[in-house]
């Protein structure tokens, strides 16, 4: 017996159940932003790159020195990018034809629609108001509902696969890789430094849910923390008041471009003529990583119905012919 | 017929020099993992966090997993297309899948910075089933147990066969039993691997722009699914010829052309979505003079070259040349799968000429992810060794076969 035609069709069915045909997937779009998100406004025109976030960072989030020494002697806590122990950095970029820098204030994004909450396994980066986990009940649901936005790291979910890394843009969770008992590094917005005694529930009030450490100690008002929609508002309006100072663009919105990757709830101002690409951030599409991957991933699965369908024919096919072979050999 | 050759115990000395060597080998790589226990992964690797995954995932589960398909592969064919000829094949090759499966799933644990908390993994209100990777590990794990109660009816007849009238007694009670239940396994063997190989393939999906654009499309799912049941073909192919040369097992030349044709058709399907992603969204303007160009076509050669291999009568009769093909084919499998992980990921993208954008880091697998990696490896080929010396998994060719101390093992088996 030869294999024929028919059963090179027969495999391609199976083959084709299983993995679909991936043009079809439109089953999930990118999210839109929550109406209460808070998050932060970076305007690089207006930092001077002291550094004071970095520290008071460091402090909020009691996190060791990462010391480096000086040719001249000294010790110095001098981070070259985020990592295990820096979950916040103030990097310069220079312009590659006119020389001209602008320093740029790296952390956590905080996206519309992370790539790190959809990658995580058991929801150990999970975006508060996108709820994976606590669906079960009707006060969960709620607190879900009434989500900040803020993309928070739950150590005892966390398995330290680092798919996280794979999966975010802007390289921002860092992994301990010299700790027995590692953890990833992120920021979650200084959400432990949030004053329980405001209001939340009725008014809204950003400082309820989290208090950046780096947006309170920021000397030149560079960075700032409040709700998504207030911080839209104010770069609107800062635009507005001096075109000639600002890049028309709002990083991570829709003001004068497209949201990069479904957009981000920490939100950047370039000066005139300085690109975001220039400070370090990613050109991103429109439709954000998790929408592109869960959707391809599963448009195949039909909300399950295909692995369900092909266990039942597979187990129907094979009984039948486990039957027929026994029936085979006692004839024999 | 060859349907219903019977599978023996090898029998034979459990310590003989190259067992010694392969378990010599496993004991440095349990050094390693040990003092990666102790201090972090940092300091065995060569591991940053902008090659996380270094080659453990890569290899140990993408590529291992990925040789370990053939008892995917061939329980396709054998069962769901009920080709009863290559029946033979199917217990070395679910041997092979169990053990594959089983270090994949057990290498993760030294790579997991926080294996402990897997612990939750069964707690299906965890479950976040927007992640691939859940997907991949819950699949994983429910499939290295299916391919374990896969292997038992080999350890039944074992017992089967055994001298001691208990063991004889208990193999033969449960072996009808095990026979009824096999239809619902074995479909099980067959949707779970579809399931978590083309989702092999998903997880790189949201690496997105980190890929290099001819490695990085919306058909990685199905291109993971296809490649992975070619490597299961192939890695039978060489695992019975290597059987028949260390311990005379039977080696049916003709399925094992025909078996090839049906590679074949897979290598060339493969060929033709990789290529015609490309023509089709509009990437040929990536081709240039670059290191990533060289290595595509490199990578569709290897595809192409066993793929007409196994076409040719010429090699279709020759097992020297089949099995150079089907070799090959196994390559191009785990070329494609870690230069999708690892050889063309970096961190920060690349350039439209094919250059990665520099993002301060660099990476090469250091002593101890190699020796890790070869380890497991070495303690595979120890455990399929063992198991088909005591049970009765290979189906020996009829031609006399002396294997001083067979009997006695396999009583020892039974005891």
């Amino acid at each position: 017996m030869s294999i024929s035609r028919r059963d090179l069709l027969k495999g391609a069915a199976v083959v084709g159940a299983a993995a679909a045909v991936p043009t079809a997937a439109e089953a999930r779009h990118t999210r839109a932003p929550d109406p209460d998100a808070v998050g932060m406004l970076f305007d690089a025109t207006r930092c001077v790159g002291c550094r004071a976030c970095q520290s008071a960072c460091k402090v909020a989030n009691n996190l060791p020195p990462d010391k480096v020494s000086a040719e001249n002697g000294g010790v110095y806590d001098a981070p070259q990018d985020l990592n295990g122990t820096t979950k916040n950095i103030i990097k310069a970029f220079a312009d590659d034809t006119t020389g001209k820098y602008a320093y740029m204030k790296q952390q956590c994004m905080h996206c519309v629609d992370p790539s790190c909450v959809s990658v995580c396994m058991m929801g150990a980066l999970h975006k508060e108001g996108h709820g994976k986990r606590d669906l079960f009940t009707r006060e969960g649901r709620a607190a879900e509902i009434a989500g900040t936005g803020i993309v928070v790291y739950d150590r005892g979910l966390c398995v330290g696969c680092r798919y996280c890394q794979i999966g975010c843009a802007y390289l921002v969770p860092k992994f301990q890789w010299d700790e027995p008992i590692p953890l990833i590094v992120k920021c979650e917005l200084c959400n432990h430094r949030r004053d329980p005694k405001r209001d939340w529930a009725t008014k809204k009030d950003p400082l309820a849910v989290a208090n950046p450490a780096c947006c309170e100690v920021c000397p030149a008002k560079a960075v700032v923390y409040g709700k998504r929609s207030d911080l839209l508002a104010e770069a609107e309006r800062r635009i507005s008041a001096d075109k000639a100072r600002y890049n028309p663009h709002v990083y991570g919105s829709d003001i004068g471009g497209v949201a990069e990757g479904g957009g981000t709830s920490v939100l950047y101002m370039a000066p005139a003529g300085v690109g975001f690409k220039q400070l370090g951030l990613p050109e991103l599409p429109e439709e954000s990583s998790a929408a592109f991957s869960e959707g391809v991933s599963h448009a195949p699965y039909l909300n399950g119905v295909t692995p369900l369908a092909l266990y039942g024919a597979l187990a129907f096919v094979i009984y039948r012919n486990q039957k027929k072979e026994e029936a085979g050999e006692d004839k024999r | 017929m060859s349907a219903h050759d019977t599978p023996k115990a090898i029998g034979g000395k459990l310590l003989a020099p190259p067992m010694n060597l392969l378990l010599a080998i496993f004991g440095v790589a349990v050094v390693v993992m040990a003092y990666r226990f102790a201090v972090g992964i940092g300091p065995v690797s060569m591991m940053t966090d902008g090659f996380t995954w270094g080659i453990w995932e890569p290899v140990n589960v993408v590529v291992f997993t990925g040789i370990g398909a053939g008892a995917f592969s061939v329980g396709l064919l054998t069962y769901a297309f009920n080709k009863g000829e290559y029946h033979g094949l199917v217990r070395p090759a679910v041997l092979t899948g169990a053990i594959a499966y089983t270090l994949g799933a057990s290498s993760i644990i030294i790579a997991l910075g926080r294996f402990w908390n897997a612990y939750w993994l069964p707690w299906i209100p965890y479950w976040n089933l927007g992640s691939a990777l859940l997907e991949v590990a819950v699949c994983v794990l429910a499939y290295v147990i299916v391919l374990w109660i896969e292997v038992i009816p080999a350890t039944l007849d074992g017992a089967a066969e055994s001298r001691d009238p208990k063991w004889a007694a208990f193999g033969q009670k449960w072996r009808p039993r095990m026979k009824k239940a096999m239809p619902f396994i074995i479909a099980l063997a067959i949707v779970l691997p579809a399931m978590h190989q083309s989702s092999l393939g998903g997880l790189m999906l949201i690496a997105g722009p980190k890929i290099h654009p001819l490695w990085h499309n919306a058909l990685l799912p199905t291109l993971f699914l296809i490649s992975c049941l070619s490597m299961g073909y192939g890695s039978v192919v060489v695992l019975v010829n290597v059987l028949e040369m260390s311990w005379g097992a039977k080696l049916d030349q003709q399925l094992f052309a025909k078996l090839s044709k049906v590679n074949a058709g897979l290598l060339f399907l493969y060929t033709v979505l990789r290529v015609g992603e490309i023509v089709v969204k509009g990437k040929l303007h990536f081709l240039g003079a670059n290191f990533p160009t060289v290595w595509f076509f490199l990578e569709m050669a290897l595809f192409l070259v066993p793929a007409f291999m196994f076409l040719s009568p010429k090699v279709a009769a020759d097992r020297g040349r089949l099995f150079a093909a089907a070799t090959l084919a196994i390559a191009a499998g785990a070329f494609y799968r870690v230069d999708t992980y690892l050889t063309f990921y970096r961190p920060s993208g690349w350039t439209p000429l094919g250059t990665p954008y520099d993002a301060g880091w660099n990476y090469f697998p250091s002593i101890g992810e190699t020796v890790v990696t070869i380890g497991m490896a070495a303690v595979g080929v120890a455990v399929f060794v063992l198991v088909s010396r005591l049970f009765p998994v290979v189906v020996v060719a009829d031609r006399a076969h002396s294997n001083p101390g067979g009997g006695k093992v396999q009583a020892a088996a039974g005891r």
